[in-house]
């Protein structure tokens, strides 16, 4: 059901982008809402990655959090009306982790807002790259995925006014740009209809699955057949890392560990720069499995 | 060598080690437990479930099958480095009808703090953190192995606060809650929903679609619905005992467009609850029906409230507890009926319940312990329970008529997951089968009831029938009609529904069915007009309420077309005064402005316009205001005054001009009300109005009859010229040669005008003034300036003060939570005082804990009860007292003994939720301190330590830090080691079952006023006589006066006074009583000798036990009591007059 209501909205541009090219050693940092968000729980879009790139070692710090905006809209917590506070959240959570490529996928929550909240979007897409500079990382955008069928059908026309939106900005800074809907097309043609999401708009853990190779196509100079069963493993360790990580840069308790209240329980704040060395275990144990895939 | 080690290991760890030292874990035997409990007459208690296989049960819900699913943690607090979350969902189920589990399955482990559970749709709904899951097995009976994450985004600041109280609703849809710390931002197909602070969603786990169904409290474990489906709700960590919400309402702590204005609880002054269910079904007596069963978990105790109608909302009463225990970890959270009619209650069991004011790593937390107890009646038979799974969908619509709401609501469950097509053809044939009600005149109650169970199933299956909502609409049972308007309002799209039909539900008979009508309209674009025809019945504060709120969200759709002059709401100035009132939007100045000279509004509303155009007006419409506010004859007391400080708060948020013309302003420097003279003198200093800038110079000097309050009021004007005219004349009055108040306030004055100045003259006047409270205010016109501090430590360096001066200026810093070494040093040296304090050690404060165990509580009370300590000026007990602090009424139920001692000694050590403070620095430089009391429009306002609110405009704040406590660090320091363990022993002893301390169902007069015996109180007496006192608006300055625990008011330590010589002592105080609904009360005195009783101006004869016949509104109660005809204490009870439709509440606060 995906692929028609993508074809309508997003026709694949006439000539396919050159492949984004990853490092050795890059570091990823990951910003969006849930679509990324719930990635870090399934991890295949991540092994994926791994898998078509066998021979560099690259990180994942996954930052997707539910109900993002280019404007950090769900990052300030407690300065949720502050607006220059919840930006500056999503500034600071990205450059503290000295990305070398930074992934950013907006636009979906943004796009509720129709054709009168463009501008705001594209304004804040620009503000958000311009604050993201200092990390000297190479940027790739992604466009927000339509819905699946079962929605309004002015839904899918805003969000690919806003996807439109995300492809200008990035022909305009001259950033990456990949738009996996093209690849997917491609990737379900001739199978069977098959839904991708519960709700017409969230991937579930199969939709997470089948659109993992549309979604690194463009990562990598060539994907290789992804075998689940043989990239289990790999994938397992990603989530458990995924879990960790979570537990390093969104511990429960904030507010009694570094928030307001952290006169009362920041002596335990320590235990959580413990997950540190958990996150780099897991992050071996991740390469270990990746060079084997060579 | 060894003992060293010890002493080196406690210094390393001295929270761990202290913990071990003092741990007081009990004995886990259940059945040692069980005997602790005092249970209900003609009730029982066995054991249904207990560790090992049950540790840490969180949250409970039954399937229709009849087992129970408990959600379990033993992660919480805080998942620790290196360890796999390993939370569990366990199912329990008592196979052979026992009363006892005999099969516990674990259903989902590798969980990580599920704080809520609720089976349904082939598995079960579970809070995982940031996430709603649902989790199968795919193997029936088998564990959980698939996993759909539903909603993403719950936040989880606190891990008591994350999204916990899973319900289904009567209208099948997930009703889930969070708390105040957490901020959620969780994506829909319909957009993305957010909330900032506690409240309660609505969920259709069909279409994904979210709400927000209600706003605020603090910590709400807990949610249950009635039989008409209306919504109640506990707080644990709120006062209010149950609350009624409805769709939109706003509570305390709430965030969201309308958090100006929220509703309240029930039972104010309660200890704080959790969980919650409705008494229903045949195993538990008649009068039991519809009863609220909740927990007072620090209190160790099962309560049980007794619900009545209320106009629009409810009244609750307390009644005999269900359980009460004296075993230290029974923590009852949770409470079930369950499918034998039997209640089922969740026992966390834990000795320490405290989330962050104890280490999250305290040993003392128990990780391995739960229970669920089983409440039944005494040879009363249980309910049989109901075969649901494999019936018929004929059999199971049948069962919505079960007198067992568990029954019934199962059913509908059943019904649900079998889906629309099973179930819609013989649900419209069973609809049809039902009598319809309105043609069989007045229908045998309960017949209309399964009309209402069927459209909640049309609403779980995802249909509607719009003759079955018509049919609820006309139903002759209230309840049902309101429950049926409730329904309407969840159909989406909306169905039509003619006009004439909703001003008839507005006007209903029935106040509930209104309320339900104006909150209906809310969602429906043009409707104000209709929602506000609800003026044209009786109004209680709900519905006052609910049509405010309705008429703001609606804002956007009528405000357009009413400034277009498409919209006039007929004309009916009443009307337009409410909606004009409601949104104070500055957009509708001229409006406002035609009603008020239009004449046609009624008087009573004349004042609320008036105050709007304060609010909303500019330079001529402030004008206006004062203009009435000096010179009209006909306003009531206390109406300049308000009008006044209307005007300046408007002067001082949005910084309206001066008006063009001044006209009767001058007169207000001399109205009656004080507090107008005072503003006026203010606003001539706001306004800079120079040809009276002379009156003020003249007040300044405490002419003849003037008081300081003036004084100061006339310097703070003079000071707001702010040029050099001012800082001299100031100045001037700092000399040696002035009176000493004029020189100390002039000198606070000159603070704001030249620091370096001001601070020369304050070392000059400290020197030789004497040691009054006031100095302290002195300090803090110093303290609450960001150069204040430097500036006073220079000026006092040499200067030798009284020590008592220089003491008082160490209270001021206190008071200010700043750490400001160089004053305090400054201070220390000029006043000659030793060095300050220092913190205790934790040896200090386990010595102090075992000195509290041998204080006497009693003794303890009377140090709590003493003014220079102004814990009562704070906290309250049972909701009377200050509103600063936390309640008191179960802390030592609640609180270790380690954490009481810490709290008096450092009460920055760990705050309670909710009463951590805010400083802020506004642009003029001057520090605000506070508790944060709401935030909106712009606006923030603050609770002082002084118990005032203050409101900044935010574009005024230019430095905002969370601070810590406002308690004063030092308040006990003048205590002998006997008063602070007496103290101590008193609040470990408050709230505890068993004790002369525990909690009472009994509504006790604590809250009390007192005439002093001061030489005015007296001349006033002499003019008047003693029982004008009972008349309203009378002249007397009255004082606050609070009972003891108990209940009684100790007579020895009030004012009295004699009013001609070689008369009687007398004694004279009043309480109040918030009367919603008129009728008789009772009011039981423990004696009568010496007393004379006013209820109003209307004496009453007072008897042991008197009826009163009241009023609705705030009634004051005023007893005259001649001392030389009484001795004993004095206990005032407020009771039910038996048949009385009256509701009447005690008034509770400062």
């Amino acid at each position: 059901m995906f692929f028609p209501v993508l074809a309508a909205v997003l026709a694949a541009p006439p000539d396919a982008p050159r492949p984004f090219e990853f490092k050795d050693g890059d570091r990823v940092v990951w910003l969006g809402g849930t679509l990324v968000e719930r990635e870090q729980r399934y991890g295949y879009w991540e092994a994926a990655l791994l898998a078509a790139n066998p021979g560099k070692r690259i990180t994942v710090r996954n930052l997707g959090w539910s109900g993002d905006t280019v404007h950090g809209e769900a990052r300030g917590r407690f300065d949720f009306a502050n607006a220059e506070k919840c930006f500056k959240q999503l500034i600071d959570q990205t450059l503290e982790l000295k990305p070398t490529v930074i992934f950013v996928s907006y636009g979906t929550n943004e796009s509720f807002e129709g054709k009168d909240g463009l501008p705001k979007f594209e304004k804040g897409l620009e503000k958000l790259l311009d604050a993201l500079k200092p990390a000297g990382a190479r940027v790739v955008l992604f466009p927000p995925l339509p819905f699946e069928s079962g929605v309004p059908a002015e839904r899918n026309a805003d969000v690919g006014r806003y996807a439109e939106a995300v492809r200008a900005v990035a022909g305009r800074r001259g950033v990456g740009f990949i738009d996996p809907n093209a690849a997917l097309a491609k990737e379900l043609a001739g199978r069977p209809p098959v839904r991708l999401t519960d709700n017409g708009m969230h991937l579930t853990e199969d939709g997470y699955r089948l659109t993992a190779p549309a979604a690194v196509a463009a990562l990598a100079p060539a994907v290789p057949e992804l075998d689940w069963q043989k990239l289990d493993p790999l994938r397992k360790a990603v989530v458990a890392k995924n879990e960790l990580f979570f537990h390093r840069w969104r511990p429960q308790n904030e507010t009694y560990l570094f928030g307001f209240r952290k006169h009362e329980q920041g002596r335990n704040a320590k235990e959580v720069a413990e997950f540190d060395p958990l996150v780099a275990k897991a992050e071996d144990e991740i390469d270990k499995l990746r060079k084997a895939l060579k | 060598m060894r003992h060293h080690l010890a002493v080196l290991l406690l210094a390393l760890v001295p929270s761990a080690a202290f913990g071990q030292a003092k741990a007081t874990v009990p004995d886990p035997d259940p059945e040692l437990e069980r005997k602790t409990f005092v249970v209900a007459p003609g009730f029982e208690v066995n054991l249904f479930a207990a560790d090992p296989l049950l540790a840490k049960p969180i949250q409970m819900n039954w399937d229709p099958q009849g087992r129970l699913w408990v959600a379990t943690s033993e992660t919480y607090p805080q998942i620790k480095p290196g360890e796999k979350a390993n939370d569990k969902v366990l199912i329990l189920e008592d196979t052979d009808g026992d009363g006892k589990a005999d099969k516990t399955t674990v259903f989902a482990d590798g969980l990580l703090i599920p704080t809520g559970v609720e089976p349904g749709d082939g598995g079960a709904y579970v809070a995982n953190s940031t996430e709603l899951v649902h989790l199968s097995a795919s193997k029936p009976g088998g564990k959980a192995d698939r996993k759909k994450i539903l909603l993403s985004g719950f936040g989880t600041e606190d891990t008591h606060h994350i999204i916990h109280t899973f319900r289904w609703g009567p209208d099948c849809h997930l009703y889930f809650n969070q708390s105040i710390y957490i901020h959620s931002h969780v994506e829909t197909p319909h957009g993305v929903k957010r909330l900032n602070a506690g409240g309660i969603w609505r969920f259709n786990p069909d279409k994904t679609e979210l709400d927000v169904f209600c706003r605020g409290w603090v910590n709400s474990w807990g949610h249950a619905f009635d039989k008409y489906g209306q919504s109640l709700v506990t707080d644990g960590a709120g006062g209010e005992g149950i609350n009624h919400t409805f769709p939109g309402a706003y509570f305390m702590t709430s965030q969201g467009p309308h958090v100006q204005r929220i509703l309240h609880g029930l039972n104010p002054g309660s200890p704080k609850y959790c969980g919650l269910e409705v008494v229903s079904g045949r195993h538990f007596p008649d009068d039991w029906q519809g009863d609220c069963i909740t927990n007072d978990f620090r209190g160790h105790r099962v309560c049980r409230f007794k619900l009545s109608d209320d106009g629009s909302t409810f009244a609750s009463r307390e009644q005999v507890e269900v359980i009460k225990s004296t075993h230290p970890a029974f923590r009852p959270i949770d409470v079930k009926m369950g499918p034998d009619g039997a209640l089922y209650i969740a026992d966390w069991y834990n000795p320490i319940i405290q989330h962050g004011e104890v280490d999250f790593r305290d040993p003392r937390r128990d990780k391995t312990h739960g229970r669920i107890w089983r409440v039944t009646a005494k040879g009363r038979d249980l309910v049989k329970p109901p075969k649901l799974v494999g019936a018929t969908v004929p059999e199971l619509l049948e069962q919505l008529k079960s007198p067992e709401g568990w029954t019934r609501q199962q059913a509908k469950r059943v019904l649900k997951e079998r889906g629309k097509d099973a179930v819609l053809p013989e649900l419209k044939t069973w609809v049809e089968k039902l009598t319809p009600p309105s043609i069989t005149g007045q229908p045998p109650p309960e017949s209309e009831r399964p009309l209402l169970e069927a459209a909640w199933v049309y609403e779980g299956i995802g249909a509607a029938d719009p003759i079955l909502l018509l049919k609820l609409l006309m139903a002759k049972d209230a309840s049902v009609r309101a429950a049926g308007v409730r329904s309407l309002s969840h159909q989406a799209p909306p169905l039509a529904v003619q006009p004439e039909a909703w001003d008839k539900l507005v006007r209903d008979d029935s106040p509930r069915v209104r309320l339900e009508a104006v909150r209906a309209l809310g969602l429906r674009k043009s409707a104000a007009g209709t929602a506000l025809a609800v003026l044209d019945k009786p109004m209680d504060r709900v519905l006052d309420y609910a049509l405010w709120l309705t008429v703001r969200e609606l804002e956007p759709y009528w405000l357009p077309e009413f400034q277009a002059g498409k919209l006039t709401f007929g004309g009916d100035a009443k009307k337009l005064a409410f909606a004009l009132n409601a949104i104070g939007n500055k957009d509708t100045v001229k409006p406002v402005l035609a009603l008020i000279d239009g004449g046609k509004v009624p008087k009573e509303n004349l004042h609320g316009l008036y105050l709007l155009l304060a609010q909303i007006g500019g330079p001529a419409e402030l004008g206006r205001v004062l203009e009435r506010a000096a010179a009209e004859q006909d306003l009531l007391k206390g109406q300049r005054a308000e009008l006044a400080r209307a005007v300046e708060e408007s002067v001082r948020q949005r910084k309206v001009a001066r008006p063009p013309a001044l006209g009767k302003f001058r007169l207000l420097l001399i109205s009656p009300e004080r507090p107008a003279r005072l503003t006026g003198a203010r606003l001539i200093g706001l306004w800079k109005v120079e040809e009276l800038r002379k009156d003020l110079e003249a007040l300044a000097r405490l002419p003849e009859a003037a008081e300081p309050a003036e004084v100061a009021a006339a310097l703070e004007g003079i000071a707001l010229f702010g040029d050099a005219k001012a800082k001299e004349f100031i100045a001037g009055l700092c000399d040696p040669t002035q009176k000493p108040e004029v020189r100390r306030l002039a000198v606070a004055a000159l603070a704001g005008l030249d620091l370096p100045a001001a601070a020369a003259k304050a070392a000059e006047f400290l020197a030789d003034a004497r040691p009054e409270p006031e100095l302290v205010d002195l300090y803090a016109a110093f303290l609450s300036r960001k150069a204040g501090v430097p500036a006073l430590a220079k000026a006092l360096a040499g200067k030798k003060l009284n020590p008592d001066v220089a003491k008082l200026g160490l209270q001021a810093v206190r008071a200010s939570t700043l750490n400001v070494p160089e004053l305090t040093d400054a201070l220390t040296k000029a006043g000659d005082l030793a060095a300050a304090r220092k913190p205790p050690t934790p040896e200090e404060v386990q010595a102090l804990v075992a000195d509290a165990a041998k204080g006497d509580p009693a003794r303890g009370e009377q140090v709590y009860r003493r003014k220079e300590l102004q814990c009562l000026a704070c906290h309250a007990y049972g909701g009377a007292g200050g509103q600063v602090g936390p309640d008191m009424t179960s802390i030592g139920a609640s609180a270790q003994p380690d954490y009481l001692v810490e709290s008096l000694l450092l009460p920055n050590k760990a705050v309670k939720e909710g009463y951590n403070a805010v400083r802020v620095v506004t642009t003029d430089d001057k520090v605000h301190l506070g508790i944060k009391v709401r935030e909106a429009n712009g606006l923030l306002v603050l609770r002082t330590p002084e118990d005032k609110e203050v409101t900044i405009p935010v574009k005024d704040v230019a430095e905002r830090a969370d601070t810590k406590s406002i308690m004063p660090e030092g308040l006990t320091d003048t205590l002998t080691k006997q008063e602070f363990a007496d103290l101590v022993a008193f609040l470990s002893t408050l709230g505890k079952v068993g004790t002369a301390y525990a909690p009472s169902k009994a509504r006790v007069v604590r809250r009390w006023q007192v005439i002093d015996a001061t030489g005015e109180n007296g001349n006033l007496f002499r003019r008047t006589r003693v029982s004008a006192a009972a008349e309203p608006d009378n002249p007397f300055a009255w004082s606050p006066a609070y009972s003891l625990v108990s209940g009684d008011l100790p007579l020895a330590a009030l004012p009295k006074f004699t009013v001609w010589k070689d008369t009687a002592e007398q004694t004279v105080l009043r309480f109040n009583l918030d009367v919603t609904t008129a009728g008789a009360a009772r009011l039981k005195f423990n004696s009568v000798a010496g007393l004379t009783v006013y209820v109003g101006a209307t004496p009453v004869e007072p008897k042991p036990d008197t009826t009163v016949e009241l009023k609705a509104g705030v009634q004051t109660v005023t007893l005259l009591i001649d001392r030389s005809r009484r001795a004993e204490d004095l206990r005032v009870e407020l009771d039910d007059a038996a048949g009385s439709p009256a509701r009447v509440a005690l008034v509770g606060g400062k």
